[in-house]
């Protein structure tokens, strides 16, 4: 489950691999149309509302991961 | 709320169109984004070209010309009218009506009633719904129905948010009284306390346009708009729409004991294509039941898009076949409404430039 929302979530940044340490920040590819592709990730693949305030508020990874999980 | 009507038909949709086209890729030096960032935007969200009014182009140069058209072509019967229904967000002023101003220029008589309504996104369904009750007196057989916006004229140019999707046009639909006892089932909702989603803060009596009002500033996305510019939460309306819309069609399934197949085409609204996309997914039909090609070709015009829809999907195919379609609007206001109906063999269907 972990696993595979981490893919999905590393297809969206463009990136091979990510860990649950990583900053969203640090990414090249981390603008308003990643937020709006993990929105809509989140809405159709887990059943959950997400907006930018609450996308604002995550600093790691692991932080919208564990939101998306909950 | 869910209302329903029965015996009556659109007889001919006209959309008119600026014939001025702008393309997205064109436009990606006014951004303060990368030429990658925006070219990946585009991509993904579905941005072509748009069409957009020259500068002093107004609602009621675009309807008058579209309804001279018909009178022209002996499409539509001047004599024959006994409503005029705009649905509108540009109006030409703030007053008269501009389906007042429209009656004057293509001179139509003292009988017929002309009203403005304000909706934009859901504008296609309101004014059906005002169109049916008109016809619903009996004293009146045909309604007109305009739907009409320039909001590119609302739009910062250095607003990557918004201002890739929003194109300009009217168009024109008959509706009349019919005896086929067909239903139609409109559904509708409306929250006003998500009424700025989707707004445009100053230009109205209560911040009137000033120099302030006009000063561009920037957002956190590095967007610059003014106050009197259009301006949309982007993420709220999304949630808005891929949680009501679903909600709203599979009550209407449930309601009225069909399924999904029963639709051939799910003319909706057309913010832009990865909406409808996403869309489809949640409703699980095959993304060409539901057209999403309008706002890459022309942009999102608001009021227009479920016209064109059918305009630019059916086309001639409208005058010799007749189709079980779901048309749906969703957006400002907030405003979400579905229509049932059968769109019978029609004596017009078409788009032409202006």
């Amino acid at each position: 489950m972990k696993e595979d929302l981490l893919n999905k979530i590393a297809e969206i940044l463009e990136v091979e691999e990510i860990t649950m340490e990583d900053e969203l920040n640090s990414f090249d590819e981390w603008d308003s149309l990643t937020g709006l592709s993990i929105i809509a990730l989140v809405d159709s693949d887990y059943k959950k509302t997400l907006s930018n305030d609450q996308i604002k508020e995550f600093i790691t990874v692991g932080d919208l991961v564990a939101f998306i999980l909950d | 709320m869910h209302l329903n009507f029965k015996n009556k038909k659109i007889t001919g949709i006209l959309s008119v169109l600026p014939a001025n086209e702008i393309n997205y890729v064109d436009e990606i030096g006014n951004y303060n984004f990368s030429e990658k960032q925006s070219l990946k935007l585009g991509k993904i969200m579905g941005y072509g070209t748009r069409r957009i009014v020259n500068e002093g182009t107004t609602v009621s140069d675009l309807c008058s010309y579209g309804l001279n058209y018909l009178f022209e072509k002996n499409l539509l019967d001047k004599d024959s009218i006994g409503a005029v229904v705009l649905c509108t967000q540009s109006p030409d002023q703030f007053l008269p009506a501009t389906s007042n101003i429209i009656a004057g220029k293509v001179n139509l008589n003292e009988d017929v009633i002309s009203l403005d309504i304000n909706q934009g996104c859901a504008g296609y369904e309101v004014g059906l719904m005002q169109a049916f009750m008109l016809l619903n007196t009996g004293s009146i057989n045909k309604v007109v129905l305009l739907n009409a916006d320039i909001l590119s004229k609302k739009i910062s140019i250095k607003d990557r948010n918004s201002r890739p999707l929003v194109g300009d046009g009217a168009s024109v639909t008959i509706i009349e009284n019919s005896n086929d006892n067909e239903e139609i089932d409109l559904f509708i909702k409306m929250d006003g306390t998500g009424a700025f989603s989707l707004q445009i803060p100053a230009g109205g009596f209560k911040l009137p346009s000033t120099e302030q009002t006009a000063e561009l500033v920037e957002d956190v996305a590095g967007n610059l708009r003014a106050l009197d510019h259009l301006v949309m939460k982007g993420d709220e309306v999304f949630n808005f729409v891929q949680t009501k819309v679903p909600e709203m069609l599979f009550d209407m399934f449930e309601k009225l004991g069909i399924d999904k197949t029963y639709f051939d085409y799910y003319f909706f609204h057309q913010p832009n294509k990865f909406m409808l996309e996403k869309l489809a997914e949640k409703i699980n039909i095959p993304y060409e039941k539901m057209p999403n090609n309008i706002c890459e070709k022309y942009g999102n015009g608001s009021n227009i898009t479920v016209p064109l829809n059918i305009c630019e999907n059916l086309g001639a195919k409208a005058l010799t076949e007749s189709y079980r379609v779901c048309l749906g609007g969703f957006g400002v206001g907030l405003t979400w409404s579905l229509i049932k109906w059968k769109l019978e063999k029609l004596d017009f269907c078409k788009i032409i430039n202006y």
